[in-house]
């Protein structure tokens, strides 16, 4: 049995405000394991979003402890990559150059870099768009870039806060399959953030449902996997067992709307 | 409309105004026939500018006033470019800095010239230290909010890439923020350029200032409207030569700022 690659134990999140503390979640116990796809799904205002933003490192929680690789989380660090849902990349670097900051930072041989943006330009989809900046693209593209500067920066989880939120629904079908087959052949830890019930089974090895305000983890459901490489839209569909699981996750969510 | 006449459009567009205003004023001139001494004739004006410049006159002036423009400016540019970056990132020295700030920007840089020249005395440090203390305040304002504007999420994005407070620094806020320092040195120049002459009136022997200056002791308006043709145009060339180059290089390129469609 291999050790956790996250384990959140006992978190608890208050914020300050002027009138008093509001606690952002409840109690959270969460163990994800390395190469795991784990998503989170969960009605707005849940405490989500915090719960990321601690593992990252940007809030320290108020109660509990967060480890990676059994180490206690203090402060961001290049292991942890994050794809935010706004538009995060450098609006004056371009694709090329965006993609490759992390590896620029890591002070990694121009040559190298070079083809580890290029493998990864290749990947999501890219190709011709290396030297344009951001506001030339698409939102569904800049997602792309986003997504291709974190898995550059190679880091060993990877967490992403509802990265194709902004983006038109047919685009978001085509990034959901690229990001499906980018982790079956980069085996990264993922953790992913969601309010789409669809999107949540999709993508996941399991799914952990949580509860309105303040949230707590109200059940794990495991979503099996039959080949190494990723989904597709069309047999996802079509496949009773994935039918059954969103159903029951839907039911779980459902039953946490916040009227 | 053909991409060739609309581009002729838009060079020749900025010209417009400066024609209107020279052929309205030739054409008054010639109705109204006013003293000289108050409205000078266009013809006056362009002679005078040319004797002047056959002369070698106008060029040391224009040398001077720019070499003392360029020097105190630079001098308020990088000043307030730190201090704006230090008050923008930390909130207890933006706390203590804005009131001083404040307070001393209410004062006109007019007010420290008995007081300077005593420290000072006449010359190029008397104009330096009042060009410094406007293109300052400007660029230090307009820097602190360009700082404090930059998207925080830009950030932890480049944290999360491993980069440290340096690294954050150098390729997020300072590029974030250089619309607003590009703001504050393009209106703070123009400023300088006012704080130059106003220096140059009394507190110095050259320059385009005493130029106007000694044209105002013998009454010789030709020499007054000359010496503000000459700083409208320089300030204007700089302008566009200068810091327009810059800012379509930057933050236009990088779509950060873009003219508004308002229909």
């Amino acid at each position: 049995m291999q050790a956790d690659k996250i384990t959140v134990t006992g978190f608890r999140h208050f914020f300050k405000t002027e009138g008093g503390d509001v606690q952002a979640t409840g109690s959270i116990d969460i163990a994800i394991r390395p190469g795991e796809f784990v998503t989170l799904v969960g009605p707005s205002g849940c405490g989500k979003t915090t719960l990321l933003k601690a593992i990252a490192g940007f809030i320290t929680p108020t109660e509990g402890t967060i480890l990676c690789d059994g180490k206690p989380v203090r402060g961001p660090g290049r292991d942890r990559g994050v794809v935010f849902q706004e538009l995060a990349i450098l609006p004056w670097r371009t694709v090329r150059r965006n993609i490759g900051h992390g590896l620029e930072i890591a002070r990694v041989p121009k040559a190298e870099r070079d083809r580890a943006v290029a493998r990864l330009i290749d990947l999501m989809g890219l190709a011709g768009f290396e030297d344009r900046y951001p506001h030339e693209l698409s939102g569904g593209m800049r997602q792309r870039v986003a997504v291709a500067r974190t898995w550059a920066a190679d880091p060993e989880i990877i967490l992403m806060d509802e990265p194709f939120a902004a983006v038109d629904a047919m685009t978001r079908l085509t990034l959901q399959e690229e990001l499906g087959r980018l982790c079956a052949t980069t085996r990264k830890t993922v953790f992913f953030i969601t309010h789409s019930v669809e999107e949540a089974v999709f993508l996941a090895d399991r799914v952990l449902v949580m509860t309105k305000r303040p949230g707590t983890i109200k059940a794990v459901l495991d979503v099996p996997r039959h080949d190494a490489g990723g989904r597709d839209w069309d047999s996802f569909t079509s496949d009773p067992e994935m039918r059954a699981i969103a159903e029951q996750v839907m039911h779980l969510v459902h039953a946490e709307r916040v009227a | 409309m053909t991409p060739s006449l609309e581009k002729l459009i838009w060079r020749v567009l900025p010209a417009v105004p400066a024609v209107v205003v020279v052929v309205a004023w030739a054409i008054y001139w010639q109705i109204e026939r006013p003293p000289p001494s108050i409205i000078p004739s266009v013809a006056d004006v362009v002679v005078t500018l040319f004797e002047q410049t056959l002369s070698g006159e106008l060029l040391t002036d224009i040398a001077a006033s720019v070499g003392r423009l360029l020097l105190g400016a630079a001098f308020g540019i990088a000043t307030g470019v730190a201090a704006g970056f230090v008050a923008g990132l930390h909130r207890p020295v933006s706390e203590f800095l804005n009131p001083l700030v404040i307070f001393f920007n209410a004062i006109s840089g007019i007010v420290w010239l008995p007081l300077v020249i005593g420290w000072l005395g006449v010359g190029s440090a008397l104009a330096t230290f009042l060009i410094w203390n406007t293109v300052f305040f400007i660029v230090f304002q307009n820097t602190v909010l360009g700082v404090q504007l930059v998207p925080e999420v830009l950030e932890q994005g480049v944290r999360t890439l491993g980069a440290g407070r340096w690294e954050t620094i150098r390729s997020v806020t300072l590029p974030g923020a250089l619309p607003y320092i590009l703001t504050g040195i393009r209106s703070g120049l123009g400023f300088g350029w006012r704080a130059l002459i106003a220096a140059e009136l009394v507190g110095a022997n050259t320059g385009l200032g005493h130029l106007i200056f000694s044209g105002a002791e013998y009454h010789r308006a030709d020499i007054i409207i000359g010496g503000c043709l000459t700083i409208g145009v320089i300030a204007t060339a700089m302008d566009r030569w200068l810091l327009l180059p810059i800012e379509r290089r930057t933050v236009r390129r990088w779509g950060m700022i873009t003219d508004a469609q308002g229909r």
